[in-house]
């Protein structure tokens, strides 16, 4: 007995992982978290978190939250698109996370919709889109009735106005309507009416809302993109091949908003189809591991940013006059 | 008698005298295997390797070829051919396949390979025959540490714990989970059991120091990496120290503590870093500046220290700037 558990001692034996790190690089990122996290909000850059579209595979962004949040990641500001808009109405509204977490963990897309075998058969031979009616009933129970201007972060939401083409940033009024116009995928459920718009997902326009963050007034800003790898992707049926030219339209549009972004992390789940509800948690447990391995490098990011604004802390008074 | 009275004396015999039993099958001897086993005891690897040569593996059966994959394994782990270990784990555990601790060593190699994937595969197969063997929870454990998912592996570490509660490097390892979780108090219970097991162990102090820290008492951070110094610690824990001093106001020993990194790596950057920070509180721009220049060294540099300090140069630079083409005010 001793001598096995000697040997699979020496086996296991690896280097121990909580050895604080010591190197100059390291200490002095940490020192220099501590002051952007400790900063008031006037001595830092204003942080916008955006979250991209991508159906089911949005729910990775749950993790990259969980990663940021863990970190003491000061956000300040959040924007969404389609399943980047529910998340982040409901984290921007305050939810818990665990529950957030939960709730992502068991979405389909039937959570905010009807996708039922009958409803589906339905679409296909009368002609008839679904309802999207149950986006707002999610936003609703978990939120209450709340409005943008009652969330505990200040939110903005993206959908596409069908009969213009226009991008609508949603960033007042009732937040479940927005929200559910956001993630209102076109061919499959009705364009929604609203304020006199006919509202479809705003992943068709603006699949990275960087420009809805920055009209909340963020000055440096960390995307999670969750787009799909549609070079390997092979549709099933048509709602698959509808959903897939939305998302190479939206890589496409992304291009320009991924240089917009100050940081990004790009949770790999390219290969999950919007209907693989069984890969829900799959999809959040990668969102974790993508943000873990990027967050030091977020963390540098943004203390660079900050240093233009921290140093005036920092100088004597004689200099600052 | 009849075959079922015949099964039900069986067993019997089985559930009375198992050893007796598997006998039955030529099961277990570890007698053609035992002098190898002594040689891997005193640490005698290569000898091992030698004198597993695959013609006395093929003579082999039940325990003793068990046994044989992983005395080739861990023989040939410790001189440093992880992968032909890994190729011998892998195919004991194809025919042990509930064998946990193959199952275990294979898990283990793999995970320090950086296939994670794959290890977290093999050690939870451990678990489904052993559900509590530490192992296979310590490698699970190092895993989700190692992705982002402390609180699992607080949980996996846990468990390990219960067997082997007088590692002191596990305990450590479990303060960091709990640490990143903000489970502070727990994680300085955790370090006070590690530090009671190697009360000189300067990581372990050291990490006690960024526990107590992150709780918002620098003073008593700051004493425990004068414990770790006095223990003989490296310059690393000097240089934590002079940031530290700096974050509590006490600039002037911050600067001092700088002084004596810098006497030893004279282009340390963050000990620059904060001789710069005092000089800047104190007005001494230039100074500032010049340490500032130093901690950047060349603009390919593109470390984060260097970084930093190229954006506070440019930003003292903007402001001195600024200052100068500003009318005076009389």
């Amino acid at each position: 007995m001793t001598r096995s558990l000697l040997t699979l001692l020496l086996a296991l034996a690896v280097p121990s992982a909580a050895a604080p790190d010591l190197s100059a690089d390291a200490l002095l990122r940490d020192h220099l978290w501590r002051e952007v996290r400790q900063a008031a909000p006037a001595r830092r850059p204003k942080i916008g978190l955006v979250l991209s579209a991508g159906s089911l595979r949005g729910v990775a962004h749950v993790g990259v939250i969980k990663v940021l949040v863990d970190a003491g990641f000061p956000i300040d500001v959040v924007a969404g698109t389609s399943m980047g808009a529910v998340i982040g109405s409901l984290y921007a509204g305050g939810l818990p996370l665990q529950r957030l977490w939960h709730i992502a963990s068991t979405v389909t897309v039937g959570t905010g919709s009807d996708l039922s075998a009958r409803r589906l058969i339905s679409l296909l031979l009368y002609d008839q889109l679904l309802s999207s009616e149950n986006t707002s009933k999610l936003i609703s129970k978990e939120l209450g009735g709340v409005r943008f201007d009652q969330t505990k972060k200040p939110f903005a939401c993206v959908a596409m106005d069908a009969y213009t083409g226009e991008a609508v940033i949603f960033r007042d009024g009732e937040l479940a309507p927005a929200v559910r116009a956001s993630m209102n995928l076109p061919g499959i459920f009705r364009p929604l009416e609203y304020r006199h718009r006919y509202l479809v997902d705003g992943g068709v326009v603006d699949y990275i809302p960087v420009d809805a963050a920055r009209l909340l007034g963020a000055d440096w800003i960390l995307a999670s993109v969750t787009e799909t790898d549609f070079t390997t992707a092979r549709p099933k049926n048509v709602l698959e091949s509808l959903n897939q030219v939305i998302d190479i339209r939206g890589a496409y549009l992304s291009r320009e908003q991924r240089r917009q972004a100050d940081f990004l992390i790009e949770p790999p789940v390219g290969d999950i189809g919007m209907f693989d509800a069984e890969r829900a948690p799959e999809a959040i447990e990668k969102g974790v591991i993508a943000a873990s391995s990027r967050i030091l490098a977020a963390e540098e990011n943004l203390i660079l940013a900050s240093i233009p604004l921290l140093a005036a802390d920092w100088m004597g008074a004689e200099a600052r006059k | 008698m009849s075959s079922a009275a015949a099964a039900a004396a069986l067993l019997l015999i089985l559930a009375a005298a198992p050893a007796r039993a598997w006998r039955l099958w030529g099961e277990p001897s570890d007698k053609k295997i035992r002098p190898m086993q002594e040689l891997s005891d005193t640490g005698k690897p290569a000898e091992v390797i030698a004198a597993l040569t695959p013609q006395f593996v093929q003579t082999l059966r039940g325990t003793d070829l068990r046994q044989s994959y992983i005395l080739l394994g861990d023989s040939l782990d410790s001189l440093g051919r992880p992968d032909e270990a890994l190729a011998y784990y892998q195919l004991g555990v194809s025919l042990f396949p509930k064998n946990v601790d193959l199952l275990t060593r294979l898990g283990s190699i793999l995970h320090r390979s950086g296939l994670d994937e794959r290890a977290k595969i093999a050690f939870k197969e451990a678990l489904r025959y052993e559900p509590r063997h530490w192992g296979a929870h310590l490698g699970l454990a190092e895993i989700d540490a190692t992705l982002g998912f402390p609180d699992r592996a607080a949980e996996h570490y846990e468990i390990a714990l219960e067997t082997i509660d007088t590692r002191a490097d596990v305990w450590r390892d479990y303060a960091g989970v709990l640490m990143a979780q903000g489970e502070t108090k727990t994680a300085e219970l955790a370090l006070g059991r590690a530090l009671a097991l190697e009360p000189d162990n300067t990581d372990s102090t050291i990490l006690l120091s960024f526990v107590l820290r992150a709780r918002g008492d620098h003073a008593g951070a700051i004493l425990r990496l004068d414990e770790a110094l006095a223990r003989g610690a490296d310059a690393g824990a000097r240089r934590a120290k002079a940031l530290w001093l700096l974050e509590s106001g006490r600039d002037a020993e911050a600067a001092a503590e700088a002084a004596l990194v810098l006497s030893a790596i004279p282009d340390d950057a963050a000990a620059l870093w904060v001789r710069a920070r005092a000089r800047l509180a104190a007005g001494e721009t230039v100074n500032a500046y010049d340490d500032l220049s130093r901690a950047a060294g060349e603009p390919a540099n593109t470390r984060f220290s260097a970084r930093a300090a190229r954006a506070l140069r440019a930003r003292i630079k903007d402001i001195q700037d600024q200052r100068l083409t500003q009318p005076r005010r009389r």
